[in-house]
This record gives structure tokens, sequence and C-alpha cells, in this order.
């Protein structure tokens, strides 16, 4: 069974159809890619995943089960977490906090024990920080800890994100334009950071990003979306080759 | 300064916690009044109309007013848990108007009410205290208790949900927070502690009536928490006790004072638009001494 499956799904924003007939399957511990030029849907479908926008048709699967109409926190702890294109912090709590906040499922504490700071709660509160610490300093931002996030550079903000999505410890793991604004060298880094995060949490990894060699180079699996349609599906080497591709959006560069 | 003034003061930083509550997960209600009203009629109420309480004893019985604490947060809390989850489906400003329309509703209803002593209000609320040092007492300890309560949530888990929904909503929602139930707790918490102030505010006003849950007294309460900041609980205690006791301290300028109190509202968030009291004021407050008492370790960072 897929751990993901995405049937016939379509989303219409008055006039406008953002996803049509949309059908993917994404299975358990691969790195899967969405490329696609801009406004192909590929935002969309990570909104309609992760419960942000209602499908307009078809359904989403997760393990098995419909997960449509369920709302976002739902989604969030059924093990789906994400990060956002246009970042999505939270400003104004230090880094730290960002990563306990992304903690919240696994923080709950009888709240008698909170209130009266037994050692019980001490003892979790302080394993939550080490733990969110240890998330920080994965991303290199352990320096950053006590700092508000709003205060990081582009590329620090965008790995804040994907360590406070971490935080969750989910089993799929939504990446929207996760080098946006990173240099080369950053974009490489990110690529091996990816991998070793797969590896290192079990994860499976569903990633939109535009730079196409980065792409090839790291995802087992490709879905290309053009125009709210799916036009390509396979791995690196078939999708390099697909003539539909290569026409709308690799601009005739194998 | 006079102990009457200091109670009021003390229960002006009680109003301030209650405004201050729902909007540190970004939630402008201005619902305090209600159920700061709600509280006051609940104690005017039992004490004056229940003779079990003790009204002809020489002094009313303390126990009789926590009794009446726990009736009216229990009233309040079960009004706001129903309430709350229809306005809360609104947001910003939508809800600001939403919650001044309930207080209205509960005023005018209050106003034309029989058993409420109609536009009169109550009089002749029985005294537990034979003077105002008893009451500035009282409120302290409630005070002492909401401030602490405030201190454990920012420090635990709903207190960084709320922070969490405040500063992006549709974000903490992605992490997991079921961002309705969080804002409706914060809305019953600033429920009680209002429900809870009017209680107090009846015994020590000695009537009660429906002008105290007004519009006037949303903005004013708003105030507070605007002047002394929303990031932290200190923020609403300092304001509720600074901006109660202005207008007073004014009195030797007459009518200017409520100009000059006016001007300081406008002034305080033009120069400092988070309040007065901020998080990032501590931090500055702890590196300076921690720089006059040792090196700071971590000093350098750029
Ligand atoms: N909430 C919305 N309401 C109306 N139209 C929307 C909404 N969200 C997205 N769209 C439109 O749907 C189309 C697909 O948008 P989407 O953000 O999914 O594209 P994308 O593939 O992520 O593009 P990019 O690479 O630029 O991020 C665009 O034309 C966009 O303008
Ligand atoms: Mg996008």
């Amino acid at each position: 069974m897929s751990l993901l499956q995405v049937q016939d799904v379509g989303v219409r924003f008055g006039g406008l159809q953002a996803l049509q007939a949309i059908d993917l399957a994404v299975q358990e511990g691969e790195i899967f890619g969405l490329l696609g030029p801009n406004g192909a849907g590929k935002t969309t479908l990570f909104n309609v995943v992760s419960g942000l926008t209602a499908a307009s048709s078809g359904s989403v699967r997760w393990r098995g089960a419909a997960i449509d109409g369920l709302s976002s926190h739902r989604i969030a702890r059924l093990g789906i977490a994400r990060t956002f294109q246009n970042l999505r912090l939270f400003n104004s709590l230090s880094c730290l906090e960002n990563v306990l906040v992304g903690m919240h499922q696994h923080g709950r504490q009888p709240p008698l024990a909170a209130l009266l700071q037994m050692p019980t709660f001490r003892r979790r509160e302080s394993q939550l920080r080490q733990q969110a610490l240890e998330l920080l300093s994965l991303f290199g931002l352990e320096s950053a800890a006590h700092q508000n996030a709003a205060n990081l550079s582009y590329g620090d903000r965008r790995r804040l994100e994907m360590a406070r999505a971490l935080a969750s410890r989910p089993q799929l793991l939504l990446l929207d334009e996760p080098a946006a604004g990173m240099n080369p060298s950053e974009k490489d880094d990110l690529k091996n950071l990816i991998r070793r995060v797969r590896d290192e949490f079990a994860l499976t990894v569903l990633i939109i990003e535009h730079h196409v060699p980065l792409m090839l180079g790291l995802c087992d699996r490709l879905a290309v979306l053009n125009f709210g349609q799916r036009i390509a599906l396979g791995n690196p080497d078939q999708v390099r080759r697909d003539p539909a591709v290569i026409e709308a959006y690799l601009g005739g560069t194998p | 300064m006079e102990t009457g003034l200091l109670v009021q003061m003390l229960l002006g930083s009680l109003l301030g916690l209650s405004v201050y509550l729902p909007l540190r997960c970004g939630q402008l209600s201005l619902a305090t009044p209600g159920f700061y009203a709600i509280g006051g009629t609940v104690a005017a109420l039992l004490s004056t109309r229940v003779p079990a309480l003790g009204i002809s004893d020489a002094t009313y019985p303390l126990t009789s007013v926590m009794l009446e604490m726990l009736l009216a947060a229990l009233l309040t809390g079960v009004l706001a848990l129903g309430l709350g989850r229809v306005v809360l489906r609104l947001r910003g400003i939508y809800l600001a108007i939403a919650t001044i329309a309930l207080v209205e509703i509960l005023r005018v209803v209050t106003l034309n009410l029989e058993f409420t002593g109609g536009a009169l209000g109550i009089f002749g609320i029985p005294q537990p205290f034979s003077g105002p040092e008893g009451y500035a007492a009282l409120t302290f300890v409630v005070l002492a208790v909401v401030c602490w309560l405030c201190d454990r949530l920012e420090k635990t888990r709903p207190g960084r949900a709320m922070a969490a929904i405040r500063d992006d909503e549709l974000a903490a929602a992605s992490q997991g927070i079921n961002t309705a139930d969080t804002k409706l707790m914060a809305f019953v918490l600033s429920a009680l502690v209002a429900g809870v102030t009017g209680v107090v505010a009846a015994h020590f006003l000695n009537s009660w009536n429906a002008k105290l849950g007004n519009f006037d007294a949303s903005i004013t309460t708003l105030a507070f928490v605007v002047f002394g900041g929303s990031r932290t609980w200190l923020g609403p205690v300092f304001g509720g006790l600074l901006l109660t006791a202005l207008p007073e301290l004014l009195r030797p300028v007459g009518d200017l004072r409520l100009i000059v109190f006016g001007a300081v509202i406008l002034v305080g968030p033009l120069f400092f638009p988070q309040g007065l009291i901020t998080p990032e004021l501590f931090q500055t407050l702890r590196r300076r001494m921690g720089r006059s008492a040792a090196p700071s370790p971590q000093g350098g960072r750029p």
C-alpha cells in the first residue's frame, strides 16, 4: 500500500482549474519530487494534502484511509509535516521556541504537573528542549537558538522551517521550495541534508523545487505538473527524456 | 496613596489580564466588561438576596465571597464556552465588534430586568471588610494567583501554542495545534478572570449597576493592554496599575487631566508599539545587569 495516494484530485478556484485529475502514489521511504513551471499547481497540491485547501474533486489517502476533509491540525497529527514556500515562521518566537511549537503533539503534560513544576514535568521539558537543540544543530542553527526567528538570514529561516517540521517526528515531510534563495553551495549542502534526514528519521519526502539538476540528483521519482495537469511521472532518467517535459519545462535541455 | 485607589488599580490590572489572555493568541476580544458585569451581578444578587450567605452578620463572611467567586466563575466560564464557539470564528476587527455587541446586549438586558435592579442597580452590597485595606489584600491575592497562572501558561505548551497562533494561525494549525480549542481556552480563562474580578469589585463598590459593563469599559481595559504590552502578563498588570492611577494622580491639573490622560494613551503606543513591557526589555535588562556583574558569555553576538 502506498503511504500517500492522490486520486483524481481536482482543485478549482473560481474560473481557474489549478489542478486537474491528478493521480500520484508516494511509496514509503522515497524522495518524491514535484517539478513544474510557475503556477503549475504544485503548492496547491501540497495545500490539498496538508488540509489547507479542499479538493473540488477526487480524494487523498493516507495509508489507504481517506483524509480529505480533515482539518490541517488533524492531518499534521497523522504524521504529515510541511514547510511553506513563502516562509511562515513564528516571528516573535525564538528559534528554539519555533521548534518546541513543532513538537506540540509530543509535549503534552498533565496540567497539574505543569502548574506546580513537578520534577516529572521539568525532566520532560528539559528533554524536549534538548531534542529541539539537537534538531537546531542538525541544521546549523544551534548558535541562533535564542535569537528571534525574524532576525535570521533567508537561508537560515528556510532551514529553521525544516527543523520545525521535523520536530513533529513526521512520517511524510512536504518541502515547498526549500532551496529558494540559497546559493549553489548551500543548495548542495541541502541536498545532502535532505538525504541524511530521510535516512536518520526514516522519512518519506515529497519535495517541490525549481532547481532541476538538484531535483534530478536527489529524487527517486518525480512527477511533472503543467497547467494543473500531470504531464510526466517516473524516475529521473525517464523524466529527463520525456518529450512532454522537455517541451513544457526543461526548454529543450535534456 | 489612598488605599481605595490601590484597590482600583489592582482591579484594573486584573481586567487588563482578562483582555490580555485572548490577545496573547491574537484574538481581539472586548468582552471583558461583559463578564465583569456578570460577575458583579452574581455577587450583588447572591449577597443581598440569599440570607444564608450572611448579609445580617456584622461583617459579611469571606467564605461567602469565595462561594460567589466560584459561582461567578462557573457561570462566566459556561457562558464563554458557548459564546466563544460562535464568536471566535470571527477574526480581527470583526471579533472585536461582535464582542462589543455582546457587551451591549448584556448591558441593555441587565438594564431592563427587574431582578437586577434596572437602571438603578443593586445597593447595599454587604462588606466582608471594615476598610479598604482588606480589599487591597484580597484583590492582591487574586491578582497574584492570576499572574502566577499566566506565568505558568506562558512558559508551557499551551502558552507556546497561543503565541504561535498569534504569529501565524495557519502555520500553527500545521504543527498539529488545535487552534479553535486553544483560542476557546484563552477566551474562557479571560471570562473567568473578569467574572471573579467583578465579584470583588461589587463588594468593594458597595453597589452594582449595568453601567459598569459598557463600551467605555471595553476601550479602557483594552488601553491597559495596548499601553502596557500584550507579550507578557506583566504588560497588562503594569498598564492596568498605571492607567487606573493616572486620572487620579492628575486631579490637581483639573479639567486638563482628561486631555493628558488621552495624550498618554496616544503617545505610549506611538513610541512603544509593542507596549511598555516586552520580553526584549527583560533581555536588555538582563544583559545590562550581566555585563556590569561579569563579562557576558554570549556578548559578542552580531
Ligand atoms: N487560494 C487561491 N485562490 C485563487 N487562485 C489560487 C489560489 N492559490 C493558488 N491559486 C492559483 O492557482 C494556480 C496554481 O498555483 P500554485 O501556487 O499551486 O502554483 P505553483 O506550481 O506552486 O507555482 P510556483 O512555482 O510559482 O510556486 C496559480 O495560477 C495561482 O494563481
Ligand atoms: Mg508554489
